[in-house]
């Protein structure tokens, strides 16, 4: 695992100097849709990664215990052992980075996963999601109890009021404040994206992020309207590049919201490979949010070890 | 490290590698190859021809493999090709403007049919250029071809229109000529470059699918560009324009020289061009664009970046961290390679610091990506760019020192610049001397954008309505150069004849002829030698008075006062230079008599005459000084959301040796155009008829102009049309003179390129242009002449309220 983000003072006056030309970012992320496709054995093998990044996730009012163990032991064997002994990567640990569930549903996945044998993380989400609204008291509680169930991860969300507003320095105190009650568990900041207006204000809303502390940026809760895009994604790697030049951390990225095909997967590993570099093309630097992604990769992986188009019903469900 | 096809999923889900790059066998395109044989022939009267008994050139694509080979054309084809254009053109231009339009947009549906084939030969012979470019060109000139007459009245095609490119030329430069000729109803002969031939004729025997009269248009193809030379001889050849490297460009010129066409010139191959990062861009934004522009494997202009200081050491990291693990470049070729390490060792020398995406390998036509940080203007690989991916790095202090920066060289193609002011940007892009400003990008194309060389960058503009104009011709205008071969002259000896010397006679001084003297820098004076000729009436040995003999210094010295006071001059508000006009007309008219009668005396007119044409030389001035602003540029409909601005911009200072004709209201009608349109002027008087100009000082005295912006310097025209063509401040030599004198200057104003108008007043029987006319097209046509277009691209998001929310583009 690689060192963690400790953060570092809030530099308001490099958050001042942030510009972003929009219609650059917009041609960029085209470009970079661009790119040839993958083939063969290297589209097998950078869907495989990308199941290994995925925190496969579920946040719905109808959670329950059933449907968190049936989630949770998907994230354990995601793609079907015979596919995967097909191609020699049975016995190469392809899990789901994590799982992804509400605060409530912590303690459910924990025990599912132990019961299984599993040492997957479970990841939580905290502090009010999706909107942020609650008192800070609450919130800073939330994160807390979330850890105390067993979670090692909490993907927080940023409180847009303050960065709508301009207020870095109180959004930096909170997350700061956050990070404090996340105590060893990794944090995410979400940011939410659909919700800060500009690209300018993404950029500075990563960068109060990363100095606060976090251990990743995500893009969106998956409840705004608008959720990962490539344009964004560009906007925020680059703060993370720029990051890293300045204090020598490197900070994670996750996007989140909307990914469902095997093709988005590739398009966002080839944004990061050629943003940042193969170094963040691992899970401890990139994770996917995403709930119906794995079954469309895992058919991907069967076309390519059989040749044929799966049925839904052929593969496991989560 | 190579992806190879025996890389387990393990590996690669180890190491994460791209995987080796599809390979596309070109199939339809080499089956079209094959087709013919893998031997292309000359595309002449709607049909492939074979002559038989001529070389032949072959042509290899990037890995040394033979595509097919060309015909190189010879005399007989030339002629043939010709005669079998006029009678294209013949057909082309009885056609309808809607008809010219359809089949201009039936080719388009021939293209979606072909664009497989289209696309391969392109990628094949390294054209560059998609297919969807050639739909947006052809799509863009056919409304043009639909509203010519509509739009651009009573003006008409040339008829025969040459363009010729160097074999380094893109297909889309070449393209963006042929295509706005065909639409205006010329017929075109291309004379394309190596890589751009197979396309070109694949695109001429399409076209002939869509409808294209036969001979409308033709490919010769050859084996270099004095084929364009060649085909520039043939008297049915109205116009040759010319797209690529310098040196074919001058090659041309000289070759051309003295044979009666004129030929327009835009060497956009190889020049150099500033990419301006400001501390208010977006950095990572104008990094990545840095990188996509000057690592190209086909490198057509040489960038040079430059980077204000402040913001270096941000530049400089995401420069190495961009460009880590970049691939290395193909050299153009193997011997390139020397010329690469050669400069790049003597950076080091002079303490330039590499920023290199990877190992240098040790041999061979491969070179990474390689920025030479610390580079000065004086550097001698900013000087003398070397081929290969080399990127220069300097630095500036203010944003008007990068103006000057990027100012301060002879080229004049384009410019990108990055900055988030918008005042900034549109300062900047204003005050470079640039034909194409790309703010927040770079290289963009587009047929609507004028495309303009200034400096040594062309003398023509492509693209927009404003490149329509170079394959038209204004109503009532006789052809200016009559077709000739070109004379066999000594062109170091052209303009040294002494002039006759002046002996003191007895005459006496009450009946002497007045001395009258020429106007520099605002002033009144003798020429710089001193000496003086005599003006002779028409026909008689007497002396009607001196003027001075000006020569090499007297231009340099007005040279210098004008170029003081141009840049002043064009920056006045429209409204200001046309008081001062204004009060030029006024001047005119309380001096009418003085000046009246100076012509008079001499021309043998009239006295009636003399006065009608001073009246006409008023209205004439209140006309131009009505155009001041009304020239103006416009909005441009780009594809793309933007904004894109064409602006005119004056040439800055030029030369006018004036016609023997109306010699004061031709002298007004094209001082007029000149200043009216921002310039500064130094003109010769007409050898035979000096003293309307002459008297015509007083009137500039009088007017309220800013001393130096126009300069009268009389004497030997010969002399004096030498002493223009070796200044290299004047931008456009406006010529009424003799056969001699159109010869020398084209064959002489290559380096720098200068805008050439040029009028051959010995064609016995021509009556020439009448200066009374005033149909407003040919105004139009002067005014477009003193001007160079300058085109200003500045993309903006799709919905710039919400640009996150933007849907994920497909």
């Amino acid at each position: 695992m690689s060192a963690r983000n400790p953060g570092m003072k809030l530099d308001l006056e490099w958050i001042s100097k942030v510009r972003v030309n929009t219609q650059a970012v917009l041609k960029r992320a085209q470009q970079i849709q661009g790119h040839k496709l993958l083939k063969k054995q290297w589209q097998a093998a950078w869907l495989l990664k990308a199941v290994t990044c995925i925190d496969l996730t579920t946040l719905a009012g109808d959670d329950t215990p059933s449907n968190v163990h049936r989630l949770c032991l998907k994230a354990i064997q995601p793609i079907r052992y015979d596919l995967l002994r097909k191609m020699d990567m049975h016995d190469k640990g392809v899990t789901t980075a994590a799982v992804c569930v509400y605060p409530s549903r912590v303690a459910d996945a924990v025990a599912s996963l132990k019961a299984a044998n599993s040492s997957l993380p479970v990841a939580s989400v905290a502090t009010g999601f999706p909107a942020g609204q609650t008192p800070l008291e609450t919130r800073l509680q939330e994160v807390r109890m979330a850890v105390a169930d067993g979670a090692a991860e909490i993907d927080i969300v940023i409180n847009r009021t303050l960065a709508l507003t301009g207020q870095w320095e109180a959004m930096y105190d909170e997350i700061r404040q956050f990070r404090e009650a996340c105590g060893d568990a990794h944090m995410k900041s979400i940011l939410a994206i659909g919700e800060l207006g500009t690209f300018t204000n993404v950029y500075k809303a990563s960068m109060v992020a990363m100095m606060a502390g976090s251990d990743f940026i995500k893009t969106s809760t998956g409840k705004e309207s608008v959720n990962a895009t490539y344009p964004v994604a560009i906007v925020m790697v680059r703060a993370i590049r720029d990051y890293f030049l300045c204090t020598g951390h490197k900070v994670g990225f996750k996007p989140a919201g909307g990914i469902r095909t095997a093709q988005e997967s590739l398009v966002w590993f080839s944004l990061i490979k050629e943003e940042l570099g193969n170094d963040w093309l691992c899970p401890h630097l990139f994770r996917l949010g995403a709930s119906s992604l794995l079954a469309d990769i895992e058919r991907q992986i069967y076309h390519h070890v059989s040749g044929q188009y799966a049925a839904y019903h052929e593969l496991p469900m989560a | 490290m190579a992806a190879s096809s025996t890389s387990t999923v393990f590996s690669i889900f180890q190491n994460m590698e791209y995987g080796p790059a599809a390979t596309s066998g070109c199939t339809t395109a080499q089956a079209w190859l094959e087709h013919h044989s893998r031997s292309l022939g000359l595309f002449i009267d709607g049909k492939f021809v074979r002559p038989a008994d001529r070389g032949t050139r072959s042509l290899t694509d990037c890995k040394g493999g033979g595509v097919c080979s060309l015909v190189c054309a010879g005399e007989d084809d030339v002629s043939q090709c010709a005669s079998s254009a006029v009678t294209g053109q013949r057909a082309w231009s009885g056609m309808t403007c809607y008809n010219r339009a359809k089949v201009l947009l039936r080719l388009v549906s021939v293209l979606g049919q072909h664009a497989q084939c289209v696309s391969e030969l392109c990628e094949l012979c390294e054209a560059s250029c998609s297919s969807s470019t050639l739909v947006r060109l052809l799509q863009y000139y056919s409304s043009w071809a639909q509203l010519r007459d509509t739009l651009i009245p009573s003006w008409t095609p040339l008829g025969v229109v040459a363009v010729v490119v160097s074999d380094d030329c893109s297909l889309y430069s070449l393209m963006l000529r042929v295509l706005p000729a065909l639409a205006m109803g010329n017929a075109v002969i291309v004379v394309p470059g190596q890589s751009s031939a197979p396309p070109a004729l694949l695109l001429a025997q399409l076209f002939a699918g869509a409808g294209l009269p036969a001979g409308a248009l033709n490919v010769l193809t050859g084996s270099d560009t004095l084929l364009g030379a060649k085909v520039a001889q043939n008297p049915s050849i109205s116009y040759v324009t010319y797209s690529g490297n310098k040196q074919d460009g001058v090659m041309l010129c000289k070759a051309t020289a003295g044979m009666g066409v004129p030929v327009s010139v835009f060497p956009g191959v190889g020049a150099t061009c500033p990419f301006i990062i400001f501390e208010s861009a977006d950095i990572d934004s104008a990094v990545d664009g840095v990188i996509e522009a000057a690592f190209k494997k086909k490198k057509e202009v040489h960038w040079v970046l430059c980077v204000q200081e402040s913001v270096l050491d941000g530049v400089v990291a995401r420069l190495r961290l961009r460009m880590a693990g970049r691939k290395c470049v193909a050299l153009p070729s193997e011997a390139d390679r020397v010329l690469v390490e050669a400069a790049v060792q003597e950076a080091q020398q002079q303490g330039a610091k590499l920023v290199q995406s990877c190992a240098v390998p040790p041999s061979g036509d491969l070179y990474p990506p390689t920025v030479l940080c610390g580079a000065a203007p004086s550097s001698p690989f900013v000087v003398n760019p070397s081929p290969g991916p080399l990127l220069p790095l300097m630095t500036f202090r203010s944003n008007t020192e990068a103006v000057t920066l990027g100012n301060h060289s002879p080229h004049g193609l384009a410019a990108s610049i990055w900055t988030e002011d918008l005042t900034l940007a549109l300062e900047t892009a204003k005050s470079l001397s640039v034909g194409s400003v790309w703010v927040n990008s770079h290289s963009v194309s587009d047929p609507c954008l004028p495309v303009s060389g200034h400096k040594d960058s062309g003398t023509c503009t492509d693209g927009g309505q404003e490149g329509l104009y170079q394959f038209l011709c204004p109503p009532c205008s006789s052809s200016p150069l009559p077709r000739s071969t070109p004379l066999s002259m000594d062109y170091t000896k052209f303009g040294t004849a002494a002039s006759p010397k002046i002996i003191p006679d007895d005459s006496d001084a009450a009946s002497a002829p007045k001395s009258y003297l020429q106007f520099v820098g605002g002033k009144a004076c003798k020429s710089e030698s001193g000496c003086s000729v005599a003006v002779q009436p028409p026909g008689d040995g007497g002396v009607l008075a001196y003027c001075p003999d000006g020569g090499r210094k007297d231009v340099r010295n007005a040279v210098e006062a004008a170029i003081k006071v141009q840049p002043g001059w064009m920056k006045r508000s429209p409204s200001a230079r046309a008081q001062s006009l204004y009060s030029l007309a006024k001047a005119l008219e309380s001096k009418r008599r003085d000046v009246a009668a100076s012509i008079s005396l001499h021309a043998a007119l009239s006295a009636g005459g003399a006065e009608k044409e001073a009246d006409l030389s008023i209205a004439r001035l209140s006309d131009w000084a009505a155009y001041c602003d009304k020239v103006q540029g416009a909005t441009l409909p780009m594809p793309q959301s933007g904004s894109a601005l064409s602006i005119p911009e004056a040439l800055g200072v030029v030369g006018i040796v004036l016609p023997d004709e109306n010699p004061l209201l031709s002298l007004v009608t094209l001082l007029g155009a000149a200043i009216a349109t921002g310039n500064a002027v130094i003109m010769v008087p007409s050898q035979k008829y000096p003293l309307a100009a002459l008297a015509f000082i007083q009137v500039l005295q009088a007017a309220d102009l800013p001393a130096g912006l126009v300069n009268v310097i009389s004497g030997s025209r010969d002399q004096l049309t030498v002493a223009l063509a070796n200044h290299s401040v004047i931008k456009a030599v406006w010529y009424w003179g003799s056969a001699e004198g159109c010869q020398f200057l084209q064959f002489t104003c290559t380096s720098p390129l200068k805008t050439l108008q040029l009028v051959c007043q010995e064609v016995e029987g021509d009556a020439g242009r009448d200066w009374s006319q005033s149909h407003p097209s040919l105004l139009e046509d002067m005014w477009r002449n003193a001007v160079q277009w300058k085109s200003v691209w500045i993309p903006t998001a799709l919905d710039p309220t919400s640009p996150a929310l933007s849907p994920l583009p497909v």
